[in-house]
């Protein structure tokens, strides 16, 4: 059995990469998919401490992430799929109707 | 099994669930013609969640084995919570009308975050405070792309939702780690572990950290502000105001309850942070405001600014006397700015054609003597956002800057008053626009936003002559938290 | 090195290059594919950490739900980038290296951690981790009340995606 810390930085590493796509990356899609990585990341955090702790209750954690992730994904490529139907386009960058 | 008191405690919530459940399957049977029933029926289920919630009011305890508590100060934010609803609901009804949206599913939706912000002003776990935040987020990134296919709003809608999942991310990797310092998601656990120096400081302080950065996307100050302007102006009018008051408020019910009751000995690194965090917002809200013509993303900077205030009170926490002022106070301050900001916003949706994105200031012109009432309203709304007697703007930083200079932050009471000084300009100029230009204003069918600007600029005005009592008030029900 | 690290060390370089793969690749479809692969690879390490439910639900509901869903919406939004311009954002390189900062700061404070180094205990294989789980989360002293409002989000993202993505033009 590994150390535990070789899964907390393997986590570590994916939140940061999943970090860095949603800032570096302009199309929507890939960005949303970036925000999957760190879930992930923070669901492998939980479940590498539940196995330390030998408890159960970072596991459950999983489970309702999950959830929310399926949640999310729902509206956010309802959302995406929308927007290109009426532009044509989901680059975040080229958003510009709204001034930012 | 669950013991009655379980369902007791957060009845309002329940009640306010169902609610929704039922008008959602009503609503099916409500021709378009007839969309005022469901308006009607979601406001009152509103209030009788609002009756639940004064019943409860005094009463504390917790449900579900410590996954909820109910406190004054949940039961103080439920309310504000409910009454932000039932405004969002009357600014709603007229205004979708003339958009050609009247859809049941606004108010459903608008009830289940309703629920959400409630569940998360009382949740006393770290997964039900992720899941309340979702539960809250996920039916706004709606509301806000209410209007598709108009392209500004469903914009608004998807900025709000990249950057919502990308802070509820941050905010889950900070709970994960803070599991992995204490072993527990449930706040007494979590507390009971850290007294008995069995947590790990550093991992702690990471989770902190994260934490924060989650919530401060949520309640949008200065360096996680980047979705505010835009989400708040290309999403329908009432949810924009909506969210200024009533995000904002559940983000800091979180923020408040997670750091004084699981961080106080993080607060010597957590209090310079926080500084930082409010000083900024103060500032670049306040300045970014100033070269805004649009009302609309004038009222987004300007909640970024009042961000910052509510901040400051909070940051000397670590000190137990002065966190008890700092959460009423800034329970005060979010009172009376959820007054103000609905009044302004109320006013501003009446006079708000359909297909706009938001007034010029110019639009104002002439409000003043054309429509008395509404002009009085804008202008009891500015200066109570400035902060002059008799409004309750007045007494709402009255009582933050006096808990900061217990804290002795004087340096940061200093920026506060100067920002204040500064937003006094383009606060001033929308009244010099609404009493001092010639223009023939234009008042929207429908009279339920002009009822709800009236309503708030007395409110604003009424109660500032009794500040004391409500500030004392609010400071009596949170006595009984942690 | 066990065996077990050197299959842990595989799975973790094939996750992280299939991560790295999702936010460079140029085209989205080599994305979701990458992203598939990096859900794969964190399955495994599920399973490798002892916890055998989840890393079949890693499969059933990342794999087989939400991966699935996104190729949908990639295939469904062809050509919504245009060609000529760059992928990046202006600002790419300061967002680089402030995470970059980010990250070396948080392993550096990780590394003075004493538990980092521990190796975890076997686990007991006499406890059954799938009923346990699954009373906790019906549990009224358990989980029952997040799983509950688990169900009202589920619920209104259901009405929400309806909402914004039916047919403009029949409302």
């Amino acid at each position: 059995m590994a150390p535990i810390s070789y899964y907390l930085v393997l986590a570590i590493i994916m939140f940061f990469i999943g970090i860095l796509g949603v800032l570096i990356r302009r199309n929507a899609l890939i960005v949303f998919m970036s925000l999957e990585l760190m879930f992930n990341a923070a669901n492998l955090v939980f479940v590498a401490f539940s196995r330390q702790y030998q408890a159960l209750n970072g596991q459950i954690s999983v489970f309702f992430v999950m959830t929310v992730a399926a949640a999310e994904v729902a509206i956010g490529l309802a959302l995406m799929v929308t927007i290109f139907r009426t532009k044509h386009s989901i680059d975040v960058d080229q958003m510009n109707n709204l001034k930012g | 099994m669950p013991t009655v008191n379980d369902f007791l405690l957060i009845l309002p919530e329940v009640v306010l669930l169902i609610w929704a459940l039922l008008i959602l399957l009503i609503d099916l049977w409500i021709p378009d013609t007839k969309k005022y029933y469901t308006a009607v029926l979601s406001a009152a289920g509103l209030v009788i969640s609002a009756g639940c919630a004064f019943a409860l009011l005094g009463r504390t305890g917790s449900a579900f084995s410590n996954m909820v508590v109910l406190d004054g100060f949940s039961s103080v934010l439920s309310i504000l919570f409910l009454l932000s609803g039932l405004a969002a609901v009357a600014l709603a009804y007229d205004y979708l009308k003339r958009n050609a949206a009247q859809r049941g599913e606004y108010y459903t939706l608008l009830l289940f975050s309703i629920a959400g912000m409630m569940l998360m002003a009382s949740a006393n776990d770290l997964i039900m405070v992720f899941l309340s935040l979702e539960l809250l987020s996920i039916p706004l990134y709606i509301l806000a792309g209410f209007f598709r296919p108009r392209l500004a709003s469903e914009e608004a809608a998807l900025k709000y939702f990249l950057l919502g999942a990308f802070s509820s991310a941050i905010l889950l990797f900070g709970i994960a780690w803070i599991y992995g310092s204490t072993g527990h998601t449930d706040f007494p656990g979590i507390v009971a572990s850290i007294d008995g120096g069995r947590a790990n400081y550093l991992l702690l302080l990471i989770g902190a950290g994260l934490l924060l950065v989650g919530f401060g996307f949520k309640i949008g100050v200065f360096p996680f502000h980047m979705w505010v302007p835009d989400t708040y102006q290309g999403s329908p009018s009432s949810i924009g105001a909506f969210m200024t008051v009533a995000t904002k408020a559940a983000g800091f019910a979180a923020l408040l309850r997670v750091f004084l009751v699981l961080f106080p000995a993080e607060a010597p690194i957590m209090a310079g942070i926080l500084w930082g965090l409010s000083a900024a917002s103060m500032i670049f809200g306040n300045t970014v405001a100033i070269a805004q013509m649009n009302m609309k993303r004038l009222l987004a900077y300007s909640s970024i600014a009042n961000a910052g205030y509510i901040l400051m009170a909070f940051v000397p926490y670590g000190n137990p006397v002065i966190a008890q002022e700092a959460v009423s106070s800034a329970l005060f301050y979010l009172l009376a700015y959820a007054l103000t900001s609905f009044g302004a916003w109320a006013v501003m949706i009446a006079l708000e054609p359909a297909e706009s994105d938001g007034l010029l200031l110019q639009d104002f012109s002439g409000l003043g003597r054309k429509y008395p009432w509404l002009g009085a309203a804008l202008l009891i709304s500015m200066l109570s956002f400035i902060g002059v007697p008799l409004t309750m703007g007045f007494w709402g930083k009255f009582y933050l800057f006096k808990t900061a200079v217990d804290g002795s932050q004087i340096p940061l009471v200093l920026i506060g008053l100067l920002t204040s000084l500064v937003s006094a300009y383009y606060y001033l100029r929308i009244v010099m626009f609404a009493y001092f230009k010639p223009g023939e204003p234009q008042i929207q069918p429908g009279r339920w936003a002009s009822v709800v600007a009236v309503i708030c600029a007395a409110g604003i005005f009424v109660l500032s002559f009794i500040p004391t009592p409500v500030f004392q008030f609010a400071a009596q029900m949170i006595m009984g938290m942690k | 090195m066990t065996a077990v690290q050197i299959v842990f060390l595989a799975v973790a370089a094939l996750t992280l290059a299939a991560a790295v793969m999702v936010v460079s690749l140029r085209r989205m479809m080599q994305s979701a594919l990458a992203l598939i692969l990096a859900l794969v690879g964190v399955a495994v390490i599920f399973a490798l950490l002892g916890s055998g439910f989840f890393a079949v639900s890693q499969v059933v509901v990342y794999i087989g739900a939400i991966a699935i869903l996104i190729i949908f919406a990639v295939m469904l939004t062809q050509n919504s980038m245009s060609p000529e311009h760059s992928q990046m954002n202006p600002g790419f390189l300061y967002a680089a290296l402030g995470s970059a900062l980010l990250f070396s700061s948080l392993v550096f404070i990780l590394s003075m951690w004493v538990g980092f180094y521990a190796i975890p205990v076997n686990l007991d294989p006499s406890v059954d981790t799938i009923t346990v789980l699954g009373l906790s989360l019906t549990d009224p002293q358990g989980f029952a009340l997040p799983f509950e409002i688990v169900s009202v989000l589920l619920l209104a993202a259901l009405i929400g995606g309806i909402y914004i993505a039916r047919d403009h033009h029949r409302d």
